[in-house]
């Protein structure tokens, strides 16, 4: 599903961000990546949404390489790939509601069809009573969940997530890490940037591990090699 | 439309019943987006009323000088009446042969009205105006010619055609020369020109003025929303998506602007309609100002709304493309 060959990015300045990182990720799989602060885990992230290009390499997500992907063409890359951010990015001029229902004005469904596709995520997510409120009057678990549900509101066959856990204590990390477990269960592709080691450790997914640009821990590689 | 997903394509257009349904959404989509960013800009009563004031005041002063164009035109249309052409005829010349130059004259078609004043006339006249009247007692002969005033017909009392007639009549035999006084006809016309010309350089540069005021309004506007739009891409929004509010809010700007500088210029017309008619008494004469017709409002509340257009434009096109998501 998310395949990537012998990627490299130096931002200009000539920081080299990743250097040959190969990696692939099945359909249907739920991964970790790991690494410290630095490591390159969000530019591997970006590179999946399209928000920087590789200096050298290919990133193919469902055999479709992105490289070919003309910029104005990105919008519709990206409505197929949820993103979650530590810092959610909601919008604190709309509602909970308005909010979630983002991608799918974007994408013009029409608004029955929004009503009741929100109504289901901010279930799934366990904040259909905070429909009508202002994110900022949520807590920070809250938020999160209310991104969560944003990403997945218009069923993406890819889930990403960066740091989703940062700021949160680790029960509340649990019960956000059960809930993409739940995702995956019903066929999505989830991919979780985190350097939440202890949380890892306590479920058994495949791990990917970063240093300093370069994949150092892949499980799966070396059974492959 | 999904990229990477094929299959994901049939799910999400399965709303799509005909290919009427299309056009349909677009429309509707458009009028929503529209009366969306009008409750946008509600949201800031104070700074949209202030730049739809700025707008409106700007429109007002091109708007203004038009009229006074336009009214200014009326009344030398008015003097224009006044051209006629005297014709002095040669002394050698029977009173037979002066009148059938006067008859001859009244056939042309650029004449209009052909009026004959003969020199035993134009005598007894002098010396009741003159003053001179006991003094032209001592004169042996009349001095005065016999004359024909030509009045043409409407066409031919612009300067330049009363002049091409004016060469032809002088053509005439029994003609010694003519006479005609348009030399301040011609300072008048000119001085409308040169007026006409001011109002169109003004107007331009207040339309400039009006088009970067909004281009830097909507500026702002995007600057503040920056975050939004990041997000907004990163859902996966494309600039169409994101450009629609701006422009509205652009054209919003402009068609209120455009009423607001109406509602000036009829304020001022009936503020200054007393003090012209006043004006008007003191002359003798009855003046009633004109106002802008249906058309012309509609052409300026047209023009506005277009330069908001292109005013939102130029910004959405330069600033949008700018701000993206990994550029936090």
């Amino acid at each position: 599903m998310i395949n990537f060959q012998q990627v490299s990015k130096t931002y200009p300045g000539g920081h080299r961000a990743l250097e040959k990182v190969s990696f692939h990720i099945k359909p249907g799989e739920l991964a970790f990546l790991t690494g410290h602060s630095g490591a390159g885990k969000s530019t591997l992230l970006k590179l999946i949404s399209l928000m920087e290009r590789p200096s050298a390499g290919q990133v193919l997500i469902n055999g479709v390489d992105l490289n070919a992907v003309k910029s104005r063409q990105i919008p519709y890359v990206r409505r197929d790939i949820g993103i979650i951010f530590q810092n959610h990015r909601l919008l604190e001029r709309y509602s909970v509601f308005d909010n979630v229902a983002l991608p799918l004005i974007i994408e013009g469904t029409h608004h029955k069809q929004i009503a009741k596709r929100v109504h289901g995520a901010l279930d799934k997510v366990g904040l259909l009573d905070k429909a009508k409120c202002n994110p900022a009057t949520l807590s920070g678990g809250e938020q999160q969940r209310v991104g969560i549900a944003r990403a997945i509101v218009n069923s993406p066959p890819i889930l990403l997530a960066d740091e989703p856990t940062g700021n949160l204590d680790p029960e509340l990390s649990m019960d956000i890490l059960r809930l993409f477990e739940d995702f995956n269960n019903h066929g999505t592709t989830v991919l979780i940037a985190t350097h939440d080691i202890g949380l890892i450790a306590r479920m058994r997914y495949r791990s990917l591990t970063l240093k300093d640009g370069r994949m150092i821990d892949d499980p799966l590689a070396e059974g492959a090699l | 439309m999904s990229l990477l997903f094929k299959s994901r394509n049939s799910q999400n257009e399965r709303q799509k019943k005909s290919f009427l349904a299309a056009p349909y959404f677009f429309f509707i989509n458009l009028i929503r987006q529209g009366v969306h960013s009008l409750g946008e800009m509600w949201r800031t009563p104070l700074a949209s009323l202030m730049t739809i004031a700025v707008l409106g005041l700007s429109l007002t002063l091109p708007a203004t000088l038009y009229l006074v164009v336009k009214n200014v035109s009326q009344v030398s249309s008015g003097f224009e009446d006044a051209a006629e052409i005297s014709l002095f005829v040669k002394e050698t010349m029977s009173e037979q042969q002066t009148q059938t130059l006067v008859k001859r004259l009244a056939l042309y078609p650029e004449v209009d009205k052909v009026e004959f004043i003969s020199k035993g006339d134009a005598l007894t006249e002098f010396k009741q105006v003159s003053g001179f009247g006991q003094a032209l007692e001592y004169l042996d002969a009349n001095p005065l010619p016999d004359v024909v005033i030509v009045t043409p017909t409407a066409r031919y009392r612009q300067p330049n055609t009363a002049k091409q007639l004016l060469q032809k009549l002088e053509g005439e035999r029994e003609v010694d020369f003519g006479k005609l006084d348009i030399a301040w006809l011609e300072r008048l016309n000119a001085l409308l020109s040169l007026l006409k010309e001011s109002v169109i350089t003004i107007a331009l540069l207040l339309l400039t003025s009006v088009t970067l005021i909004i281009g830097n309004t909507i500026r702002l506007s995007i600057m503040d929303k920056k975050d939004e739009i990041q997000v907004m891409k990163l859902v996966g929004a494309t600039n169409t998506f994101i450009h629609a509010p701006f422009l509205w809010t652009g054209i919003w700007y402009g068609i209120i602007g455009g009423l607001f500088s109406f509602i000036c210029v009829a304020l001022m017309m009936w503020w200054l309609g007393a003090a012209v008619s006043d004006v008007a008494g003191v002359y003798e004469t009855s003046f009633d100002l004109i106002g802008l017709t249906l058309t012309e409002f509609g052409i300026l509340v047209a023009l506005a709304t277009g330069l908001g257009f292109v005013g939102s434009y130029l910004s959405v096109n330069r600033y949008i493309k700018e701000i993206e998501p990994d550029k936090v």
